[in-house]
């Protein structure tokens, strides 16, 4: 007997020990038992999970088929019995009760007879129930039961390792699974190819045949983003129906279920919340796991709690991608506002190079349609006209290529490549001439999409004109519209994009402002220039009138005088003999008298309008010529003479008389340095706003002029010379101002005076066309010949 | 017959000038101080010429001008003036000459020989 017991405990080690698998381990022991102890047949029956149902998991007789997997709920049979009391109990069918509690076994024993139940338990848990059935009545001895004991624990142990290794296989697969999942979740922070990688990731490792996610705004219910994977047989559920799927408690929200097809096809769904941080909800879906039999099958609690645990991960990744995705958005527009900026401040810098409100708004026009100013396609300058109650096209530009490459602010400068012709468009400024009038009536942005076809006339500009899509924006300065700015990308038909408008809007208050200053400034300017003028005509005819006078007076008083010594010197002249003494006293004054009587000439001269004699000269010519008529008298007074003369153009005047002028002014410096000096004549082209000029400047070093004296000396009479008619420098000054130009004087007391006498090249520098602005001196060339065309009525 | 020449002029120097050149080339020289001294020798002397100068008191050459043609259309008359501005007007004072005094009396003396037809 005890050699019988032994070589069954030896055995039972054997399979314990052996390093089959833990199903062959536990077959091969209860079949071990059963042939031990000489029964038909061994059986046990494992508690479930949930505590409840006892199931047959193992059979002496080899692998238990499903049909046959017999249940018994805790507490019925002799199963439930024992795994209730956790106690040994044996029974007979003949018994009352027994063969009613344990029918269900007949199925495998029909003749059972005896029935024993051992607890299968170790010292921490309780795993089933071995039951042993006989055909016979069976006695089981104390040896029996003690070996029946030591084989359920060995049966426990075995169970406990199998389990533990279970437990272990599925963590490991889980953690490998999560693994998988952060791998990919954590591969990429785009948000589009994150989700695609979060369903088919999901659906692989749930072994779904497809996947869906979705993301809802939790205020607007409103999609936001959504992703699919494999076959979507069923729509995906909307996170409020998962949050409110009624659910055992102590369980994760979930929504899981089933739906036959039309087809008698069955589907089945498993879905997960998404839970983020903000308003955001989402959901994972997966549809129908494989079954190796190509089979759809249900989903289980495990995929269920891996789906929960993957959702946890996907909320992170999502959140982390819609993070990045808004700083990524925040740094783009942040980076957009920075180069709007830096436009604006560009166009800013280039509108600060002028007040001419033409220039003005060629840079306006420029800033809007360059490529690498704001790249509107179109734009147009309206200006509000008060008196006529209308709004009135200015200027109008058109998108080119030609300035791209460019930096802006010269781009800026660049006169417009293609104007927009607006000059003919005025819309009155009422409610019902449409948007443009609108603009300025409110004071307010229009942005016109797709105008209706039939309401071009309410538009008040020509059929075609206006593109489908425009933005005008008004000029307000002092809460005054003065005018209206309007884009379009007509020509390419892109979208008006926000930021541009945006960024026109900020610049509207800034180009409303320097167009209104400009306005301001040239009417200033033209009033200014106006004074001038009327304040000079004014000055110089009274200087006439008063010197006319006085010069005809003058030459009345003086010139009788002289007429009687003049002619009475004649006369003596006549009756003194040739070689008289008296005859060279009487001569000279004849001379002087002569000389007197020319003085008075030039006085009259001076006050009556003198015929001239009108040419194109060469300024070094005439100055050359006069030097030579003065050659005498600076050699006399020992003046060297320097001369630094520019080639220039011809220039239109009376060579008769700017020769006087240069006379005059030589006659003075021989007087200033009646001791010896340096004479510097120096000729120039000088550009003024209004044109070319021709310049001599005319240096003596005869000490300057006293500055008491300064302001007078170019007043009629007045002279510090002892002799002389005082009319010099009044004389020069008239005749250059006849020819429209101008003596400036440059008085350095001690050293010298510098008159500089600058002439306009063209005869009608100062005739200014309408309209436009001073013209410039690079047009010279042309208005030269316009003006060579037209005879002077003076010449 | 020796030729009759009236000189008017306020000033006595020229008034001795123009009568000792005159009177040397021949002529028969009549003065006046003024326009009114002037016609009453018109009325007096039959003349052959007047020389009037414009600016003198009582009555100004221009004046004496009128009333001398007015008289005697046909004797002929010269302005002699210091003034030289007015020689565009003397055409419509109907005078013959209009001549700016200068020590040189050779255009003055032509002048005289031409309406004295000479």
């Amino acid at each position: 007997m005890a050699t019988e017991r032994i070589a069954f405990l030896a055995q039972m080690v054997e399979v314990l020990t052996s390093t089959v698998s833990f199903g062959e381990r536990l077959n091969n022991m209860v079949h071990l038992l059963a042939r031990h102890l000489k029964v038909d047949l061994a059986l046990y029956f494992g508690l479930d999970k949930a505590q409840e149902t006892l199931i047959l998991n193992l059979s002496s007789q080899g692998p238990v088929p499903p049909h046959l997997r017999l249940e018994f709920p805790l507490g019925r049979g002799l199963a439930g019995e024992v795994a209730k009391t956790r106690k040994i109990k044996i029974v007979q069918r003949s018994q009352p009760g027994v063969l009613a509690a344990n029918r269900a076994l007949e199925k495998l024993h029909p003749a059972f007879v005896t029935l024993a139940g051992f607890p299968v338990a170790d010292d921490n848990f309780f795993y089933g129930v071995l039951i042993l059935v006989d055909r016979q009545e069976h006695t089981f001895t104390p040896t029996d039961r003690l070996n029946i004991q030591l084989a359920s624990l060995m049966l426990a142990g075995t169970l406990r390792q199998a389990l533990l290794q279970e437990e272990a296989k599925k963590r490991i697969a889980e953690l490998s699974v999560l693994f998988e999942v952060g791998k990919a979740l954590s591969s990429t922070v785009e948000l589009d190819v994150l989700l695609e990688r979060v369903v088919t990731t999901t659906a692989k490792v749930i072994s779904a045949r497809g996947a869906a996610l979705q993301i809802i705004d939790g205020i607007t219910k409103a999609v936001r983003v959504s992703s699919q994977y494999g076959e979507i047989p069923l729509s995906c559920p909307a996170p409020p129906d998962i949050l409110a799927a009624p659910l055992p408690p102590g369980e994760l929200p979930h929504l899981q279920g089933q739906e036959t097809n039309a087809s008698g096809q069955t589907h089945y769904f498993l879905a997960v919340p998404l839970t983020f941080k903000g308003q955001l909800q989402g959901t994972i879906c997966v549809y129908d796991k494989f079954a190796p039999t190509g089979d759809y099958l249900p989903f289980d609690p495990e995929n269920r709690q891996l789906l929960h645990t993957m959702a946890g991960l996907i909320v992170n990744a999502i959140e982390n991608a819609l993070t990045f995705k808004q700083v990524e958005s925040l740094a783009e527009k942040n980076e957009r506002m920075v180069r709007n900026l830096t436009i604006l401040q560009i166009i800013s810098r280039a509108l600060l190079t002028t007040v001419q409100e033409g220039r003005l708004l060629e840079i306006i026009l420029q800033g809007l349609t360059l490529e690498q100013g704001l790249g509107f396609d179109r734009a147009v300058v309206f200006m509000v006209d008060e008196a006529n109650q209308a709004l009135k096209g200015v200027k109008g530009a058109q998108r080119t290529a030609e300035l791209r490459n460019l930096p802006l602010y010269e781009a800026l400068l660049t006169p417009l490549a293609e104007e927009v012709k607006v000059e003919d468009l005025e819309i009155p400024l009422r409610h019902d001439q449409g948007p443009l009038a609108l603009t300025v009536l409110q004071k307010r942005p229009q942005h016109m999409h797709g105008a209706p076809p039939g309401e071009p006339p309410a538009l008040a500009l020509p059929p075609g004109f206006a593109a489908p899509d425009f933005f005008a924006v008004p000029l307000v300065v002092k809460d005054r519209a003065t005018g209206v700015i309007m884009v379009d990308n007509g020509a390419s038909g892109r979208p008006l994009e926000e930021e541009p408008l945006h960024v026109l809007q900020m610049f509207s208050t800034q180009a409303g402002l320097v167009v209104e200053n400009a306005h301001l400034y040239s009417t200033i300017e033209a009033n200014n220039r106006e004074l001038l003028l009327i304040r000079e005509r004014m000055l110089e005819s009274d200087r006439l009138a008063a010197l006319s006078s006085l010069a005809s007076g003058m030459a009345h008083e003086i010139r009788n005088p002289l007429v009687s010594i003049g002619g009475f010197a004649r006369r003596i002249a006549k009756l003194v003999e040739g070689n008289s003494p008296l005859r060279g006293y009487v001569e000279v004054i004849q001379e002087e008298v002569t000389r007197l009587e020319k003085l008075l000439r030039e006085i009259l001269d001076f006050t009556g309008e003198n015929l001239s004699f009108y040419g194109d000269h060469d300024l070094n010519k005439l100055l050359a010529d006069t030097l030579m008529l003065v050659q005498r008298d600076l050699d006399a007074c020992r003046i060297n003479v320097v001369k630094d003369f520019s080639s220039l153009p011809r220039l239109h005047c009376d060579d008769r008389q700017i020769k006087q002028v240069f006379y005059n002014l030589f006659q003075n410096a021989c007087q200033a340095m009646q001791h010896g000096g340096t004479l510097t004549i120096r000729t120039y082209p000088l550009e003024r706003e209004d044109g070319l000029y021709l310049a001599a400047a005319i240096t003596d070093t005869g000490g300057g002029i006293p500055l008491e004296v300064l302001h007078n000396i170019f007043n009629p009479f007045f002279s510090t010379k002892d002799y002389g008619t005082g009319l010099g420098l009044a004389i020069a000054q008239r005749i250059v101002s006849r020819h429209y130009g101008q003596v400036e004087v440059n008085n350095e007391l001690g050293k010298g005076v510098t008159f500089i006498v600058s002439l306009p090249v063209a005869k009608y520098c100062l005739v200014k066309e309408p309209g436009r602005g001073p013209v410039p001196a690079s047009a010279y060339k042309l208005r030269k010949e316009e003006g060579d065309d037209q005879k002077n009525p003076g010449g | 017959m020796t030729k009759k020449i009236l000189v008017a002029d306020d000033e006595m120097s020229i008034r001795l000038l123009y009568s000792e050149e005159l009177k040397e080339e021949g002529y028969e020289v009549y003065l006046a101080a003024n326009g009114r001294e002037a016609l009453e020798i018109v009325d007096k002397v039959p003349l052959d010429l007047v020389i009037l100068d414009i600016k003198m008191p009582e009555m100004n050459g221009i004046e004496a001008l009128r009333q001398i043609k007015e008289k005697q259309p046909d004797l002929p008359v010269l302005l002699s003036t210091a003034y030289g501005e007015y020689r565009q007007d003397f055409a419509t004072w109907a005078s013959d000459e209009y001549l700016v005094k200068s020590s040189d009396l050779e255009d003055l003396k032509s002048a005289v020989k031409r309406y004295l037809k000479e």
